[in-house]
């Protein structure tokens, strides 16, 4: 019964989703988790990426700009509503993923990863060298709050809400993709391009695909984000914020759809405790990673599940006895 | 030769300064079992290579049907019909056993990505179509009740059944095995031969790359030698046992 088992914790995160405001009264720790939220939808695309087809990026942070930049100066200098803002944002995303993403990757492992990162730095470049257009190393301010007609989500309560569901319907959408047709396609190129080859999936195509669909989830994060904040500078989407998007999904666990959501939890939460990471944030992230992929590379939700199974086994033997 | 599904001519291919293939033509009757034999690096690899699609030919023709398949993508050529396994057996160790034949179906069904993000009943009845052939498959070759357990833990014997079911799954015309004997002990070798039987009774023919001699002469209709790309000889079991330059290649191996 694995449907079921799979619609209950979902249902229990819901549960636990709509429970928290009413026991958290700081708003701080509210926006927070906005936060979280929006990087758990950008994760999530990732890990499809990663987890899933088996290829990395370290560019991912430049489709979040795009996507916020997009919809940042449309709304805010064009007046633009904010669907259409939104869509084209993250149409802009799907237009230039197909396009950096056919010559990218044809290319494997470490290549994959240079090639990506470089893309992310031409766009960071970009960002901060149009000034005219993205306001260049000052960003963009007073980018207007989300509306939907005449109602404002002009609180944290009312984007948190707003935030995890979309969240909540791209899990379902997502969920369903991994477990179709497709979902399998993609985990056999992980598992091994040639086999995917011989069984008639087109690895070239499929990878695209992935790529574009990835970016698509990064842009609608990067929406999210400028229009909560209200503002956006190149510093939000460096290359630090690439790698922070890629520590997530390792730490969550490649593979598993709940990671996002685990990763992204821990790593905004804890940076901003021990906020005196400010400095060493990248040694911080590369010891991380490092360690993830070490000690324990299906990430945390691996890492309960064989430490859940474990006890169950124990459990057993003593029922045994 | 008046019924021929696969047909390869004048095939040539180099790596480098090595020529893998050398001005290779043979044909493979419909609903045989065709080996392909030679000593280690005769080219028997990069041959089903070829065929598959895997490898473009530096010359030569490969036609499926009569119908002319060089030159295609290898993803393009299994949906044309021609299925394979690898010598180093190539399963998904990311998925399950079921999984992995399920990706076997992705040639015969059709759910893109929208339609499966959204589940439209049409997905989720493909869905089970793909879920109960791949079961059918891994029952085919022995493997129903390892369908739940992750494909990488089973052991090589396994895994090469596990190729050949997912195989089976694209319902291929023509399947091309490379080595599938190798690391099976005698009575799963046994099984295999069976197995390989019961897939030709289903009207698909098959080609296998093998260096079991034993079982080589036990199922093949046809027999091709190659040795450092080159055809030397071609015939029935008997034919190629009593060909003296087969068994100077042989001996000459050996000694
Ligand atoms: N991708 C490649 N690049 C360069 N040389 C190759 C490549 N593939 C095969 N070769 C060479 O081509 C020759 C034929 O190799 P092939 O793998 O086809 O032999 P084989 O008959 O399958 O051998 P075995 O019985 O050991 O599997 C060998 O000399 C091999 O080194
Ligand atoms: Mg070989």
């Amino acid at each position: 019964m694995r449907f079921v088992r799979n619609y209950s914790s979902l249902l229990l995160f819901v549960l636990l989703l709509a429970g928290i405001p009413f026991f958290v009264e700081d708003p701080y720790f509210l926006s927070i988790l906005v936060f979280v939220g929006i990087y758990s939808i950008a994760t999530m695309g990732l890990n499809l990426l990663m987890g899933y087809a088996g290829q990395i990026s370290l560019g991912h942070a430049a489709f979040y700009a795009i996507g916020a930049y997009t919809s940042g100066i449309l709304t805010s200098q064009y007046n633009v509503n904010f669907f259409l803002s939104g869509g084209c944002a993250i149409a802009l995303a799907v237009v230039v993923a197909y396009i950096i993403g056919i010559p990218c990757l044809r290319l494997k492992g470490h290549y994959l990863a240079m090639g990506t990162l470089a893309f992310g730095e031409i766009v960071y470049i970009f960002l901060n060298a149009t000034v005219d257009f993205t306001g260049g190393p000052s960003g963009i301010a007073a980018i207007p709050e989300f509306r939907v007609g005449e109602f404002f989500f002009d609180s944290d309560l009312k984007f948190y809400i707003l935030v995890w569901c979309i969240f909540i319907l791209l899990f379902v959408v997502t969920r369903n993709i991994v477990h179709s047709r497709m979902g399998r396609a993609l985990r056999s190129l992980h598992g091994s391009e040639q086999a995917a080859s011989a069984m008639g999936v087109n690895v070239a195509d499929l990878k695209v695909k992935v790529f574009v669909l990835s970016a698509a989830y990064a842009a609608l994060a990067g929406v999210l984000y400028a229009h909560f904040v209200t503002f956006i500078s190149p510093q939000t989407s460096d290359l630090m914020f690439s790698i922070r998007l890629v520590t997530m999904v390792v730490v969550g666990g490649m593979g598993h759809l709940w990671g996002c959501v685990l990763g992204s939890a821990i790593l905004t939460v804890l940076p901003e405790m021990l906020s005196y990471f400010e400095d060493y944030d990248m040694l911080i992230y590369g010891c991380i990673l490092l360690g993830m992929v070490m000690f324990l590379p299906g990430g945390l939700t691996r890492g309960a599940e064989m430490l859940y199974a474990k006890c169950v086994k124990k459990a057993g033997k003593r029922g045994d006895a | 030769m008046p019924d021929a599904i696969l047909k390869a001519a004048d095939i040539t291919k180099e790596f480098g300064g090595i020529t893998a293939l050398k001005d290779l033509s043979f044909a493979v009757q419909e609903g045989a079992i065709h080996a392909i034999i030679g000593p280690n690096g005769a080219g028997k690899t990069t041959l089903i290579n070829v065929l598959s699609g895997f490898l473009p030919p530096d010359t030569g023709t490969i036609s499926l049907n009569n119908q002319v398949i060089t030159g295609q993508k290898s993803h393009d050529i299994a949906k044309l019909g021609i299925g394979r396994t690898f010598q180093n057996a190539e399963i998904f160790g990311n998925m399950s056993v079921l999984e992995n034949v399920m990706v076997g179906r992705h040639t015969r069904t059709s759910a893109g990505l929208f339609s499966s993000a959204l589940t439209l009943p049409r997905a989720r009845r493909e869905e089970k179509q793909i879920r109960d052939h791949a079961l059918s498959c891994l029952e085919t070759v022995g493997l129903l009740d390892l369908a739940a357990v992750a494909a990488a833990s089973i052991p090589i014997g396994n895994q090469r059944l596990l190729e050949v079911a997912r195989a089976l799954a694209s319902e291929p015309r023509v399947l091309l095995l490379d080595e599938p004997a190798a690391g099976l002990n005698t009575q799963e070798t046994r099984m295999l031969a069976e197995l390989i039987r019961s897939i030709q009774q289903r009207g698909i023919t098959v080609i296998i790359v093998e260096h079991d001699m034993e079982l080589v002469m036990d199922i093949s209709d046809d027999i091709l030698v190659i040795n450092f790309g080159e055809k030397i000889a071609v015939g029935s079991p008997a034919e190629i046992q009593a060909n003296p330059e087969v068994i100077a290649v042989y001996l000459g191996e050996e000694g």
